[in-house]
């Protein structure tokens, strides 16, 4: 337990940040201050939530994206209420641009709310680095100024690591006007690939897509389905990574043979996730994030049937080209003559294209984050990477580490920063829960 | 609900953890300090290597060592891999489930008993350490000869 500590300042006031703060703004406790910094100008509106297109929808269904833990339906409502969605239109998998204003609204309320009490506040300012004081922590911003609370929570959500080489990030300033026509390469042939096509399409984009990655695997796409019921004591846990795919193979096996669709059986261990991953040895959370992830993700992770089907059909026709192999070489003339070694023949090929847009999605090191307050962290050892290095090594109670093993009571975190021992915490779903339990536990 | 299999593999890992880091056992040694019979380890051994509890090394010099540090290893995680499903009875798992001829499974008391049963075996078993076993102290085994008399505290949530 981390005890009682009445003022708390939440670094990042995206997803993760808002959830936190209405969650931790249920207790009743009138000597509660919460503080929520966030450099955008707009909250609840990180890398996941801030895009405007209407093609860019949510990846879980409306039902599963409640801010509450305990209130699941608590979108759902919002949505048929603002008329965003009828009853029997479900499942519904609304624009994230919808469900940053869901955000936004929630935390509007929450401000009028305490607005007597005084229990919120809203920093837009940058943050730049945690101290830990005698008293408690003291949070540096850009303006000069500081903040200064019991503790602190690092929700700084999914890292905006900048694009390697000659990619560049779509929406960034490099993102200058092209050439309908011309064709341009995605680094990448995931979510994040499939979002960068809509994007093309959405601004009239007319030139063939070559997406490419390690494995070439696009996500699979939704189906409604109920998940099978499993329990802790059905699944192996601590084992090699071998033996529990196997098992797993087998699951889903048994269950297609009784008539039961895959993603049952993959949302069926959902609830179990965080245990399998904290069970298993050292060696197989590495092997399963070099060999075995790229699988689980375009089954575990998917996308909205919509979605899929114009993809595909891009896929068909020619359009987008999946190519599974590695990137050898770019060379810039006018254009990017890029080589791309086949994962399967081996054989180079070269394309012709007049940009390359980065969307590996993949965490390179934590501790080369854009982000400053991580960085500086790392740097100065009062938190350290995760063995694997994929975010910030934390205990179970989101607590993080020195580098010298302390695990610290004041300065947390939550979200993707703890991916590293709790695995799948980039989702709501994930989020909200490890939200609620962290407010209990900080404020009983 | 433990078979001599799940019993045995146990013992054997106990045997594996006394040992100094990197040390190999013979099998026939594990056999003969455990009461086991021979051929049924070797099966046992195998699949607990599968599962990447032990390393084994061939030849002359060959035998068993645990595959990582014996804190690290939970009687649980050995227990679903040799047993299956911890369950206490047949119907009273999800994967492994078996109906009862005899029993109507809504109604049956029995089995909702044993449901919660179920639940509270994973919560011990997934608590301790192959280490917090093998370091139980003999003495104190050989005195409890009732259950409330066990030197393990057990705090199982309902």
């Amino acid at each position: 337990m981390t005890g009682r500590a009445n003022s708390i300042i939440i670094v990042g006031g995206g997803a993760s940040g808002v959830v936190l703060a209405a969650h931790l703004l249920k207790s009743t406790n009138p000597d509660l201050r919460v503080t929520l910094i966030e450099k955008r100008p707009h909250f609840g509106q990180g890398i996941a939530y801030s895009t405007l297109l209407s093609a860019h929808v949510l990846n879980v269904s409306a039902a599963g994206m409640s801010a509450y833990a305990d209130d699941p339906g608590n979108f759902w409502r919002w949505l048929l209420e603002r008329g965003f969605a009828t009853p029997e239109q479900a499942p519904v998998y609304a624009p994230r641009s919808i469900y940053a204003r869901y955000l936004g609204e929630l935390l509007d309320d929450l401000e009028a709310r305490e607005k007597q009490t005084g229990r919120l506040r809203l920093v837009r300012e940058e943050s730049l680095s945690i101290t830990p004081t005698a008293s408690g922590v003291e949070v540096a911003l850009a303006n000069g100024t500081s903040v200064v609370a019991h503790l602190a929570v690092l929700a700084t959500g999914h890292d905006e690591e900048p694009a390697q080489g000659h990619a560049i990030r779509m929406g960034s300033e490099a993102d200058t006007a092209l050439d309908p026509d011309r064709s341009v390469m995605v680094l990448g042939t995931g979510l994040s690939m499939v979002d960068a096509f809509l994007a093309l399409e959405q601004r009239g984009h007319r030139g063939d897509i070559i997406a490419v990655s390690r494995r070439g695997l696009l996500p699979s796409p939704h189906r409604k389905g109920n998940p099978i019921k499993l329990d802790v004591a059905d699944i192996p846990l601590g084992t090699q990574l071998s033996y529990f795919v196997g098992w797993f193979r087998d699951l889903i096996k048994e269950n297609q043979k009784a008539g039961i669709d895959w993603r049952d059986v993959v949302d069926g261990l959902r609830p179990f996730n965080q245990k399998i991953w904290q069970n298993w040895p050292a060696s197989a959370k590495r092997r399963f994030v070099e060999h075995t992830k790229a699988w689980w993700d375009i089954h575990r992770h998917r996308m909205a049937p919509e979605v899929y089907a114009r993809v595909t059909e891009a896929v068909q026709s020619g359009r987008i080209r999946l190519v599974a192999g590695r990137v050898v070489d770019i060379a810039k003339g006018g254009e990017f003559t890029v080589q791309v070694q086949s994962r399967h023949t081996q054989r180079l090929e070269t394309f012709e294209v007049a940009r390359i847009y980065d969307c590996s999605g993949i965490v390179r090191d934590i501790s080369t984050s854009s982000n400053s307050v991580v960085r500086s962290l790392v740097d100065r050892g009062l938190a350290r990477p995760d063995p694997l290095r994929i975010g910030l090594d934390v205990s179970a109670n989101c607590e993080t580490i020195a580098s010298d093993g302390a695990v610290s009571a004041k300065i947390l975190a939550v979200g993707p920063l703890t991916r590293g021992t709790f695995f799948e915490i980039d989702a709501i779903p994930d989020i909200r829960v490890q939200c609620a339990r962290l407010s209990k536990q900080l404020l009983g | 609900m433990l078979t001599k299999k799940g019993k045995y593999g146990l013992k054997a890992l106990v045997h594996l953890a006394r040992l100094p880091a990197g040390q190999l056992a013979f099998v026939n040694d594990v056999a003969t300090g455990n009461n086991i019979p021979k051929k049924f380890l070797d099966a046992i051994l195998g699949e607990l290597r599968n599962a990447g509890f032990v390393q084994s090394r061939k030849g002359k010099d060959g035998g068993y060592r645990l595959a990582r540090p014996a804190d690290e290893i939970k009687v649980g995680h050995v227990v679903r891999v040799l047993d299956g499903p911890l369950a206490p009875i047949p119907c009273a798992s999800r994967t492994q489930y078996q109906r009862c001829e005899d029993c109507d499974e809504a109604t049956c008391q029995v089995r909702h008993l044993m449901l919660e049963v179920r639940q509270a075996i994973a919560e011990v078993l997934d608590q301790r350490s192959l280490a917090e076993m093998r370091d139980m102290v003999l003495d104190d085994l050989s005195v409890a000869r009732d259950i409330d008399d066990l030197p393990v505290a057990m705090k199982v949530q309902a």
